[in-house]
């Protein structure tokens, strides 16, 4: 008995450049990767072997990604996916399946982003965890309830939406996320704007939360995002 | 049913048209109906002659053998009362009572000789003479006491008396007046019947026609595979259901072939663009401190400004040809906005620029999420690019007619001369511009994707001002 075990994930994606750089990605990441590049092989080890999760990209040389999601959910297969997309709108029947419980990213992506939406899909469907009414990373620590926010015992002046951000980099505390993650997160917006304005919010949360002769907890990752140290 | 179809029936096109056929009908028959009217009228009259002049010879002759006695008077009586049982047209209910027809004869000195009638035949004598009339022609004489004229004949006798015959045309009047009354009657069946008729089916035709003008009107943006009703006749109205599908068909395989296009050439470019990135932050992790990482985060900067910049193009390109895909929900313009400045202030207040918000409260459209966020992260987008320090920015939220206005001015430069009339054309940005000249073009594609319009121009008073109308959600137009 393993007291813990790898996630196990199916890859189906048919660049081959992509699925070997996802799959070493992925490998790095912890998971143990399958990877199928058309939908009959997909098929057959979703069927053989148990899968925590999947990755199906929409356009295989076989047959339609959903097609092929839905035929998996016909035989049994229960594990929650992650839809890449190379297609420019959302087709109805993916939104249907993110309202399944199932989510999409459309490419090109950051791996940061992939691997944090991949987390969020086992999370949920995980035994729910016990809603946490305080959160604490380090000497930072988050009342949820009464939205506060304090560092060493010291109260932090946030505003609301400072509040927002920093509860979202606790909650991933320890990982990287990127800016459109944050913008999706925190402002429920999936744009890409060519200014700075997300990098300049979290230069303004630093300022607070970062003290004077304090150990900085938000680094940047230049070029990926942002994470909050939690060691 | 819609709205349109509530306006009175008086003002339809049905209406009009069945009046105005129904107007030329009634004119016609009745045109008709006169010519016809009048040829009876004088056959009628023609027969009555005919057979009053031969009477009146029957008459002169009867009254010239019978030689002049004690019965004359009654021979020449009998035989007058005899021709008046035949009166032509006679109705055939009024009995023995004879009063349609006179006999009447004078002397060489004018005065009543022989009377076979009704009455004295005194006035009928009078009317005579005053008349004057003219042996040999039949001629209308109005008798005092009598309604009708009397239609009368009369004929010289050798002896040197004159002998007159005298029929009533109250018969052929009332023949006459019979067949008006049946024409009018049956006249007015037939019209009210024809207008009931046309209107009927001209209203039903341009029902199709209605159907298909609102169905036609409802596909376009949102629903190309939608298709008018077609109708099994194969008329004019068939006919054009089914060109009207054709052409659909048509536009909408166009349609089809542009979304494969731009889809397959999204897909091709953005899968080793996916690779490419991905690549470049693997080697990313690996080398985080190097001098490389420097060059590998601005690689990975340009590639996410590329993807930009290929979604742009490939979205303005389907809405220059109306074929952006659009998935619609309620969208508050007032709360997105909130949003949207609370994200943008911060790195406004860095540049040194001020933005207010003064808008109307909730207004909400049916839009395109994604793109309307994106048009709005735009306009912002292009404010704090070009904008000098110290700048402000005011952001109008109001509801004008069906409309949302949002509008953006600033106390800036303006647009420059040269560029303002180009604006929204593709490539197109100033000097000083950074960005790939796809912002404006992406604006004006995605309002008029919505129905709405964008305006920009420079304010009188400095500075650029850029208004953007969208059409208000339906629930909210009534309140």
């Amino acid at each position: 008995m393993h007291y813990y075990r790898h996630m196990r994930l199916l890859l189906v994606e048919d660049e081959i450049d992509i699925q070997r750089f996802l799959r070493s990605s992925l490998q790095e990441a912890g998971y143990e990767v399958e990877a199928a590049a058309d939908g009959k092989t997909a098929e057959r080890l979703a069927v053989e072997g148990p899968f925590d999760i999947l990755i199906v990209d929409l356009g295989l040389p076989d047959q339609d990604g959903i097609s092929l999601i839905l035929r998996l959910r016909q035989l049994g297969v229960r594990a929650p996916v992650l839809i890449l997309s190379a297609r420019r709108s959302v087709d109805d029947r993916v939104r249907g399946l993110e309202q399944g419980g199932d989510d999409y990213l459309t490419k090109p992506f950051a791996l940061a982003e992939l691997l944090a939406r991949l987390r969020n899909l086992l999370k949920r469907n995980s035994p729910a965890a016990s809603e946490a009414t305080r959160l604490r990373v380090l000497d930072l620590e988050l009342d949820l309830l009464r939205r506060e926010a304090s560092r060493g015992g010291e109260l932090l002046q946030l505003t609301q939406q400072e509040f927002v951000l920093l509860e979202y980099l606790c909650r991933n505390a320890g990982r990287v996320v990127t800016r459109s993650m944050i913008l999706d997160k925190v402002w429920g917006m999936r744009i890409q704007p060519d200014t700075n304005v997300v990098d300049v919010h979290i230069y303004r949360l630093r300022g607070k939360v970062d003290g004077k002769g304090q150990q900085p907890l938000i680094r940047t990752l230049r070029g990926v995002g942002y994470v909050l140290k939690d060691r | 049913m819609s709205s349109k179809t509530a306006k009175p029936v008086m003002r339809s096109a049905a209406w009009r048209i069945s009046l105005w056929a129904t107007l030329a009908f009634a004119i016609g028959t009745m045109l008709v109906f006169v010519f016809l009217h009048r040829f009876v009228a004088e056959d009628i009259q023609r027969r009555s002659d005919a057979w009053l002049s031969g009477e009146v010879e029957v008459l002169a002759d009867v009254a010239e053998r019978t030689p002049k006695d004690a019965v004359y008077d009654t021979v020449v009586g009998e035989v007058a009362e005899l021709a008046g049982k035949e009166v032509p047209n006679k109705d055939q209910s009024e009995g023995t009572s004879n009063d349609s027809v006179f006999f009447l004869q004078t002397g060489d000195d004018g005065s009543l000789k022989l009377w076979v009638g009704a009455g004295t035949g005194e006035p009928n004598l009078r009317a005579i003479q005053a008349r004057r009339i003219v042996p040999d022609h039949p001629t209308d004489v109005q008798v005092k006491g009598f309604g009708v004229p009397f239609r009368v004949a009369s004929t010289r006798i050798d002896d040197g008396s004159y002998i007159y015959l005298g029929l009533s045309e109250r018969d052929e009047l009332r023949v006459l007046r019979s067949l008006r009354l049946r024409f009018i009657l049956l006249w007015l069946l037939i019209v009210l019947l024809g207008f009931g008729i046309v209107f009927t089916t001209t209203r039903r035709m341009l029902s199709h026609v209605r159907r298909i003008t609102e169905a036609a009107s409802r596909i376009g943006h949102s629903d190309l595979g939608a298709r008018v009703p077609t109708v099994e006749r194969t008329d004019e109205v068939g006919h054009l259901a089914l060109t009207l599908n054709r052409m659909l068909d048509r536009i909408e395989s166009s349609i089809h072939q542009l979304h494969t296009i731009t889809d397959s050439l999204a897909h091709d470019l953005r899968s080793p663009l996916t690779a490419i990135r991905g690549k470049l932050e693997m080697s990313l992790s690996a080398e985080t401190q190097s001098e490389q990482a420097e060059s590998i985060v601005s690689a990975i900067d340009e590639l996410d400004r590329l993807t930009d910049f290929l979604n742009k193009s490939l979205d303005v390109a389907e809405a220059k040809a109306d074929a952006l895909r659009l998935t619609r929900s309620e969208i508050d313009l007032d709360a997105l906005l909130k949003v949207m400045i609370d994200l943008y202030e911060p790195s406004m207040a860095e540049t040194g620029l001020q933005i207010k918000l003064r808008s109307v409260g909730s207004l909400k459209i049916e839009g395109d999420e994604s793109l309307i966020h994106r048009m709005i992260a735009n306009l912002f987008d292009n404010e704090l690019k070009h904008l000098p320090s110290a700048s402000s920015v005011t952001v109008q939220l109001r509801a004008e007619d069906d409309f949302a206005m949002l509008v953006l001015e600033d106390n800036g430069p303006g647009f420059s001369p040269e560029v303002l009339p180009h604006l929204f054309e593709r490539r197109v940005k100033g000097k000083q511009s950074n960005g790939h000249g796809l912002g404006l073009a992406f604006i004006d594609a995605v309002a008029r994707t919505h129905g709405g319009t964008v305006t920009a121009c420079n304010r009188p008073s400095g500075g650029a001002q850029i208004s953007v109308s969208l059409p208000l959600a339906a629930k909210s137009k009534s309140g």
